[in-house]
C-alpha cells in the first residue's frame, strides 16, 4: 500500500487535534481528581461514546475483521450475545453502587464492601492486566504498519506511544475520553465505506450469503451452534451463553475498570446508569462495520475477475511446517488497499492509529488511577496532601506509557502472549465478576469469604488451564482433556473460575461473620436507595432505554440467525 | 470546552479535503472501487462536521 500526500496531511492533522484537545484540556486540571476522575464532570453522550471506544482498540478491529474472515457472522455473538446484555445489565443494577458509593475505582469499591486484601488482590491483577494489553495492542500497530507501509516498527511505535502520553499526561482523564470520542467518529468515517463498498461488491448480504453456500456457517449466528461440530469456532450452544454471554461478557463490561472508568466519569447519577445503555446502541451495530468486511473478503475471494484471477486473494503467511496459511490479520489492510484510493485511504489510516490511541489511552487512564488511589495512596504513601496525588499520577502515565512499549517488545519475543491476554482476562475478569454479584446483592457476603473465593477462582482457572489443551495451547501439567478451540477453551475456564468462586465464597461467608448492615448502606442491593428518576423525560429512563436496546438486539439475533 | 466544536470542525476540513479530492481527481479508483468515493465520503463527512458545529451554536445560544 502507498500513501499520497493527502493521507499524510489527514494523518497529520489527526495528530494536531487529538494533541490540540489534550492542549485546551489542559487548564482544567488542578486536582487529582481532575486528572484521574475527570472531576465526575462529563455529559453522558460523551462518556456513552468513549465507554464503547475504550474497548475499540486496533486489537479490536483487526481481529474481529480477521475473526469474521475466518469464523463468519458467529463472530457477532462477541456483540449481540456477549456486550449488549452485560452492558444493559451493567447500567441498569450495577452503575448505581459504583456511582453512589463515590468510589474513585473499581478496586476501591471492592475495599469499601469487603476489605484491604480483596482490594490489592484486585488492583495488582488489574494494574498487570492493562500494561500487557496495551503492550500489545501497540504490538498489533507496529507490525501492521511496517507489514503494509514499510515503516519502521520501533519508530511508529515510539512516535504513536509519545503521542498518546502527551494528551493523557496535559489533560488527564477528561483529555482521553474526550478524543476518544473523536476517535470514535473516526473509526466509523474510516472503515463505514469501506464496509459498504466490500459488502456492495459482493452482491450485498444476500450476494454474500449465495457465494457463502458452501460454508454456510459463515452466514448464520445461531442455525449452527447445536453441535461444535458444524460451525468452524467449534462452539456449543452452552459456552457460548453461558461462557461467553455470561460469565466472560458481563465480567468485561461489569467489572473491567477500563470501561467502568467512562461510566464514573459522568456528571450525574442518572447519566451514570445511561452511559452503557446509550453506548450499547452504537455498538451493536459495530459488528456491521468491523465483522462485515472481513466476511466480504471471503466472498469476493470466490469471484472472478479479469484474467482468470479472483478479485481478492486472502493474504497468506508461513505457518507451521512451511506451509502457508491465511493471515487473517491482514485482512483488513489488504482490503483497504483494495478498495481505497488516496484521500479516504488517509482516513481508514487514520481510524485505524485512532482505535489504537483509543485503546491505548483507555488502559493508560485505567492503569493511572488504579495505581496512583489503589496502590500507591494504599501501599506507599497514606495521607499526603492531594497535590502530591496529582504528580504522583501524571508520573504515573509516563511510567505507564514506558511499561506498556516495553510490553509491546517482550510480545515481539515472546508471541504466544496474544494468546495469553484472551486467557488472563477470563482468568482476571471471572472471577471477580462473581465476588460483585455476590457482593451487591446478597448482603451476608463476607470479606473473608470474597478475598477466598477470589483467590481461589483465579488460581484455579490457571490450573485447568495447565491440565487441559486447545490448539496445542496449555497443558503445562498434564493433559487431562482437549477442547475445540482456544476460544472455546476460555469460555469454560471463565465458567469454572466463576462456578469456584461462588462457592468458595459462600461456604466461606457460613464461617465468618457478616458486617454490620449500617456500614454497607449505598454499596449493597436492598440497603441501598436507589433513585427513581421521577423528573426525567421517560426516554432518559434507564429501564425504558434498557427495553430498547434489548429490543433492538433481539431483532439482529433473529435477523441473522 | 464543547467537543462538538473541534470535531465539528475537524470533519468540515476532512469533507472539504475529499470533496476537493473527488472534484479534482473524479477518476481516481482502487482496484475494486467502482465510484468515487472519496467525493461521496467526503460529502458525508462535512454534512457531519457541520450538524456538529450547528447543534455546537445552538448550545450556546440556549445557554446565553
Amino acid at each position: 500500500m502507498k500513501l499520497a500526500p493527502v493521507d499524510y496531511i489527514i494523518l497529520a492533522t489527526y495528530f494536531a487535534m487529538v494533541l490540540g484537545i489534550g492542549w485546551m484540556l489542559r487548564k482544567k486540571i488542578s486536582t487529582s481528581g481532575d486528572f484521574l476522575t475527570s472531576g465526575r464532570a462529563v455529559p453522558v453522550w460523551i462518556t456513552s461514546l468513549a465507554f464503547i471506544a475504550a474497548n475499540l482498540g486496533a486489537q479490536e478491529l483487526i481481529g474481529m475483521a480477521a475473526s469474521g474472515a475466518k469464523y463468519g457472522i458467529m463472530t457477532a455473538h462477541f456483540y449481540w450475545i456477549g456486550a449488549i446484555p452485560a452492558m444493559v445489565f451493567m447500567g441498569l443494577f450495577m452503575m448505581p453502587f459504583y456511582y453512589g458509593s463515590k468510589a474513585r475505582s473499581v478496586p476501591e469499591f471492592l475495599k469499601m464492601r469487603f476489605d484491604e486484601k480483596t482490594r490489592g488482590f484486585n488492583a495488582f491483577m488489574f494494574a498487570i492486566m492493562t500494561i500487557f494489553s496495551s503492550g500489545i495492542s501497540m504490538y498489533a500497530l507496529g507490525l501492521l504498519l511496517h507489514l503494509v507501509l514499510g515503516w519502521n516498527f520501533t519508530a511508529s511505535v515510539l512516535a504513536t506511544a509519545v503521542i498518546v502520553l502527551a494528551y493523557t499526561y496535559l489533560g488527564g482523564l477528561t483529555s482521553a475520553i474526550y478524543n476518544e470520542v473523536l476517535q470514535f467518529f473516526l473509526i466509523v468515517a474510516g472503515f463505514a465505506p469501506l464496509a459498504i463498498l466490500s459488502c456492495a461488491k459482493a452482491g450485498g448480504w444476500h450476494g454474500i450469503v449465495s457465494r457463502l453456500s458452501q460454508e454456510p456457517a459463515m452466514t448464520h449466528s445461531w442455525k449452527y451452534l447445536g453441535s461444535a461440530s458444524q460451525n468452524p469456532m467449534g462452539w456449543d450452544i452452552f459456552g457460548v451463553v453461558m461462557g461467553l454471554g455470561f460469565v466472560l461478557s458481563f465480567g468485561y463490561w461489569c467489572t473491567n475498570f477500563l470501561v467502568v472508568q467512562r461510566a464514573m466519569a459522568a456528571d450525574s447519577m442518572s447519566a451514570a446508569r445511561r452511559t452503557p445503555l446509550i453506548g450499547a446502541i452504537p455498538k451493536m451495530f459495530l459488528p456491521f462495520i468491523v465483522i462485515l468486511p472481513g466476511i466480504a473478503a471471503v466472498a469476493l475471494a470466490q469471484m472472478a475477475g479479469s484474467g482468470g484471477a479472483h478479485l481478492y486473494e486472502l493474504p497468506m503467511k508461513l505457518g507451521a511446517g512451511g506451509v502457508s496459511v491465511p493471515d487473517y490479520d491482514q485482512v483488513l489492510t489488504t482490503l483497504m488497499a483494495k478498495f481505497y484510493p488516496a484521500g479516504i485511504l488517509g482516513v481508514g489510516l487514520t481510524g485505524l492509529m485512532a482505535s489504537f490511541m483509543s485503546g491505548m489511552a483507555g488502559n493508560v487512564t485505567a492503569f493511572n488511577t488504579v495505581f496512583t488511589y489503589d496502590i500507591y495512596q494504599s501501599y506507599i504513601r497514606k495521607g499526603a496532601p492531594d497535590q502530591h496525588y496529582l504528580k504522583v499520577g501524571k508520573m504515573t502515565t509516563i511510567v505507564g506509557v514506558a511499561l506498556s512499549i516495553g510490553a509491546a517488545y517482550l510480545t515481539g519475543y515472546y508471541n504466544n502472549i496474544m494468546d495469553m491476554l484472551q486467557f488472563v482476562f477470563a482468568v482476571v475478569n471471572a472471577p471477580v465478576f462473581a465476588t460483585f454479584l455476590l457482593g451487591m446483592f446478597w448482603k451476608r457476603t463476607t470479606a473473608h469469604g470474597a478475598f477466598t473465593g477470589l483467590v481461589t477462582g483465579t488460581f484455579g482457572a490457571v490450573l485447568i488451564w495447565c491440565f487441559t489443551v486447545a490448539e496445542g495451547k496449555g497443558g503445562v501439567f498434564g493433559h487431562l482433556y482437549t477442547f475445540r478451540s482456544t476460544m472455546v477453551q476460555n469460555f469454560w475456564i471463565a465458567l469454572f473460575a466463576f462456578s469456584s468462586c461462588v462457592l468458595v465464597t459462600l461456604v466461606v461467608t457460613a464461617f465468618t461473620a457478616p458486617r454490620k448492615e449500617s456500614e454497607l448502606e449505598g454499596l449493597v442491593y436492598g440497603l441501598t436507595k436507589i433513585r427513581r428518576d421521577e423528573n426525567a423525560k421517560w426516554y432518559q429512563r434507564p429501564a425504558v432505554l434498557a427495553v430498547f436496546v434489548l429490543v433492538l438486539a433481539v431483532i439482529l439475533n433473529i435477523w441473522f440467525a | 470546552m464543547d467537543l462538538r466544536v473541534p470535531s465539528g470542525w475537524f470533519f468540515t476540513l476532512l469533507g472539504v479535503i475529499l470533496v476537493g479530492m473527488g472534484l479534482i481527481a473524479p477518476d481516481a479508483r482502487a482496484a475494486l472501487t467502482d465510484v468515487n468515493i472519496n467525493l461521496y465520503s467526503g460529502i458525508a463527512m462535512l454534512v457531519f462536521g457541520l450538524f456538529l458545529l450547528l447543534m455546537a451554536r445552538l448550545a450556546a445560544g440556549k445557554s446565553r
